[in-house]
C-alpha cells in the first residue's frame, strides 16, 4: 500500500554539517546510516524543520545554520494524496521564511500542521522519567493539530507571564499595570489549560489500547492531567492576585499551566519513580504511538515518522522499537542507525526499504 | 553613508547604493539636502493627536484630520503609532479623529504606564464631545495589555470604551493588515469588559 502522505524529495543546504544533501526517499522505509557525528540526526532535523518550523533538538531554529553560512535552506516535495506541494524553510539567526509553493501561508501554524510529522529521538527516552516539560510538549503537539489556536494561547500566556514576573520584581506587588497582565495571563492561560485538558483526553484514548497491546502482561495504566492553573479565567485571575507575594519571593510564577503535569501510573504507582525500566520503556513507546494516532486522527493522514537512533548495537532491545513502530504505522518512516545490517524490519519488504549512507555530511554510495 | 544606514529599513548595502547615486546626481543631492534641512521646521507632531502635521504660520500645530470639521467629533480612535493611523485612514472605515500613543506598555523594555501620554488623552476626552474611545492597538500581548490599561483609566469618564475585533492575526501588525480586514475589525468592535 502506498501511503497518501510522503516526502518525495528533500534538499538540504547549509544545515549543521550538511552542506548539500539531496535525497529522493521511498514511500515506506528510509534507513539513514553512518557513523556517529556524520549528520544522520541533522538530516532528520532538516525534515522536521521543513515540516514543523521547529527543530527537535535546538531551542531556536536559527541555531542549525552551518558554521560559516548565513542561512540554512530545506526544500521538500510532499505528496499529499493527489496533490504535490513544495515546502521551503529558509532560516538564519535573523531570518525565518516558510513558503508553500512559493507563497507565504496566512499563519505560521498553517504551515506547521500541513505535513504532520512525529519524531522519536533519544531525548524522548525520558518522556516518562524526565521533567514534566517533556510531557507538556507532548500535550501541546497533540493540541496543536486539533486546535491550531492553542499554540497562540501558549505563546501569549508565556509572554504575559514573563512580563508580569518582570513587573513584580522591578516594581513590587502593587504596580498599577500588574492587573492587566494578570488579566491576559488568566484569559490565555485558561484557554491553554482547556486545550491541554482536551489533548490529554484524546491522548489517553489512544494511549490505553497502545499500552495494553505492547505490555507483556496485563497492567493497569492511569493517566491524568493535573493542571497547575485552572480553566476558569475568573478563578485564574483571582489566584494570580493572591500569589503575588509568593511569586515575588520565589522569583517564579507558581500558578498556571507552566506547572501542568501529565501524571502516569502503572498499577496505581507513579510510573515516573516506581515502574520498572521495562515498563517505563513500553510506556514511552506507547506515548509516541498515541501521539501518532491522535495526529493521524486530527489530520486525516498518516503522519511521517522520524526515528532517531532508536536502534543501536549497544542496545539490541531497542531495535524492537523500530519493529513496533513499523507495525503501528503504514506511513513513511525515516530511521537513523550506525548499523543498518542489524536493523531487521519485518514490517517492510526489501522493495519497501531504501538505505542512505552519510559520511562527513554528504551522501556516499 | 553612516547616516543613511541609521534610517529604518536601510542596511549597509542600501546605504552604499544611495550614497553612490547621490554622488553621481549632485542636483538631487542638493535638493534632498535642502528639504531635509527644512523638514523639522515644517513638519512636526500634531499637538492634539500626535499625527504628522505641517506647522502653520500662526504657531498652531494641528494635523489635517484634527482640523477637518466634517469628522465625527464623538469618535476617537486610539492607535499605537502613526503608521497604524495611516493604515486605518486608508481603509476609509473611521469617520472620527485619532490619538497616537507613540508607544505600548512593554515591561521587558522598561516601558510602564507612566510613559503613556494618558493625561493628554484624558484631557481630550474631558474637553471635547467624545462619546466613544475605540482602542485600536495591535493584537499582541503588549497591545492588549495597553488596551486594557487605557480602558481602566477611562472608566468613570462617561465614554464607551471599545476594542477593535480580532481578525488581524495574533501578533500581526495593523500597519500591514489589508483594508478590508481593518474595516471589518473596526466595524466589529466590542465594548471592553463585556
Ligand atoms: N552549526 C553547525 N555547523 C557545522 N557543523 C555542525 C553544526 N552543528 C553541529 N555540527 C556537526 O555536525 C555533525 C553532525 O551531527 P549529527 O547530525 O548529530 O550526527 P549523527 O546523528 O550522525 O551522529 C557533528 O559532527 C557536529 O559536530
Ligand atoms: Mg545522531
Ligand atoms: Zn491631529
Amino acid at each position: 500500500m502506498t501511503p497518501s502522505l510522503a516526502l518525495r524529495r528533500v534538499s538540504v543546504r547549509g544545515l549543521r554539517n550538511l552542506a548539500r544533501v539531496d535525497i529522493e526517499p521511498v514511500p515506506r522505509l528510509n534507513v539513514i546510516a553512518g557513523d556517529n557525528g556524520h549528520g544522520k540526526t541533522s538530516l532528520l532535523e532538516a525534515i522536521y524543520l521543513v515540516s514543523t518550523t521547529r527543530s527537535f533538538r535546538a531551542e531556536r531554529a536559527g541555531e542549525v545554520v552551518q558554521t560559516g553560512q548565513d542561512l540554512a535552506t530545506i526544500i521538500a516535495t510532499v505528496q499529499d494524496g493527489l496533490v504535490v506541494r513544495e515546502q521551503r524553510a529558509i532560516v538564519g539567526p535573523r531570518v525565518k521564511s516558510y513558503l508553500v509553493d512559493g507563497k507565504r501561508p496566512d499563519r505560521l501554524v498553517t504551515f506547521a500542521t500541513l505535513t504532520p510529522v512525529v519524531v522519536f529521538h533519544p531525548g524522548d527516552l525520558s518522556l516518562v522519567t524526565g521533567p514534566a516539560s517533556l510531557r507538556r510538549t507532548l500535550l501541546d503537539r497533540v493540541a496543536l493539530f486539533h486546535e491550531p489556536t492553542s499554540g497562540d494561547h501558549r505563546q501569549r500566556f508565556l509572554r504575559a507571564l514573563r512580563e508580569r514576573q518582570d513587573i513584580l520584581e522591578r516594581k513590587g506587588s502593587s504596580a498599577a499595570e500588574l492587573s492587566v497582565y494578570e488579566e491576559l495571563m488568566a484569559r490565555e492561560g485558561a484557554l491553554l489549560a482547556a486545550a491541554r485538558e482536551r489533548a490529554a483526553e484524546r491522548l489517553t484514548e489512544a494511549l490505553t489500547p497502545a499500552f495494553t497491546r505492547m505490555a507483556a502482561r496485563e497492567l493497569e495504566l492511569g493517566v491524568s492531567y493535573r493542571p497547575g492553573g485552572t480553566t476558569d479565567s475568573d478563578q485564574f485571575g483571582a489566584a494570580l492576585f493572591s500569589h503575588r507575594a509568593a511569586d515575588l519571593r520565589r522569583h517564579t510564577a507558581t500558578f498556571g499551566p507552566q506547572r501542568d503535569e501529565l501524571e502516569l501510573s502503572i498499577d496505581g504507582r507513579p510510573a515516573r519513580t516506581q515502574a520498572s525500566q521495562g515498563q517505563q520503556r513500553v510506556l514511552t513507546l506507547a506515548l509516541k504511538v498515541a501521539e501518532l494516532a491522535t495526529v493521524r486522527a486530527a489530520r486525516g493522514a498518516e503522519p511521517i515518522l522520524l526515528l532517531d537512533d532508536v536502534s543501536s548495537e549497544l542496545d539490541p532491545a531497542r531495535t524492537g522499537a523500530v519493529y513496533e513502530f513499523l507495525r503501528e504505522t503504514s506511513g513513511q518512516v525515516f530511521v537513523t542507525t550506525t548499523r543498518p545490517d542489524l536493523l531487521v524490519t519485518p514490517g517492510a519488504t526489501i522493495a519497501d526499504r531504501a538505505d542512505w549512507h552519510l559520511r562527513d555530511g554528504a551522501l556516499v554510495p | 553613508m553612516r547616516l543613511l544606514a541609521r534610517l529604518p529599513g536601510v542596511g549597509e548595502k542600501t546605504a552604499m547604493r544611495f550614497a553612490l547615486h547621490l554622488i553621481t546626481d549632485a542636483a538631487l543631492a542638493r535638493e534632498l539636502g535642502a528639504s531635509l534641512v527644512e523638514l523639522p521646521a515644517r513638519i512636526g507632531p500634531c499637538e492634539r493627536c500626535g499625527n504628522l502635521a505641517e506647522l502653520s504660520a500662526d504657531g498652531q500645530v494641528r494635523c489635517s484630520i484634527c482640523r477637518d470639521t466634517r469628522r465625527d467629533p464623538t469618535l476617537l480612535c486610539v492607535v499605537a503609532k502613526i503608521q497604524d493611523l495611516l493604515a486605518i485612514e486608508r481603509s476609509g472605515a473611521m469617520r472620527g479623529r485619532y490619538f497616537v500613543l507613540g508607544k505600548l506598555l512593554s515591561p521587558l523594555d522598561g516601558i510602564g504606564p507612566e510613559e503613556l501620554p494618558l493625561r493628554s488623552l484624558v484631557a481630550i476626552i474631558r474637553s471635547e464631545a467624545v462619546t466613544e474611545a475605540i482602542i485600536a492597538t495591535p493584537p499582541s500581548v503588549d497591545g492588549e495589555a495597553t488596551a486594557l490599561y487605557i480602558a481602566r483609566e477611562l472608566s468613570g469618564l462617561g465614554v464607551r470604551t471599545t476594542r477593535i475585533a480580532s481578525g488581524i492575526p495574533h501578533g500581526g501588525d495593523l500597519e500591514f493588515a489589508d483594508q478590508i480586514t481593518l474595516g471589518r475589525a473596526l466595524e466589529g468592535r466590542r465594548r471592553i469588559g463585556e
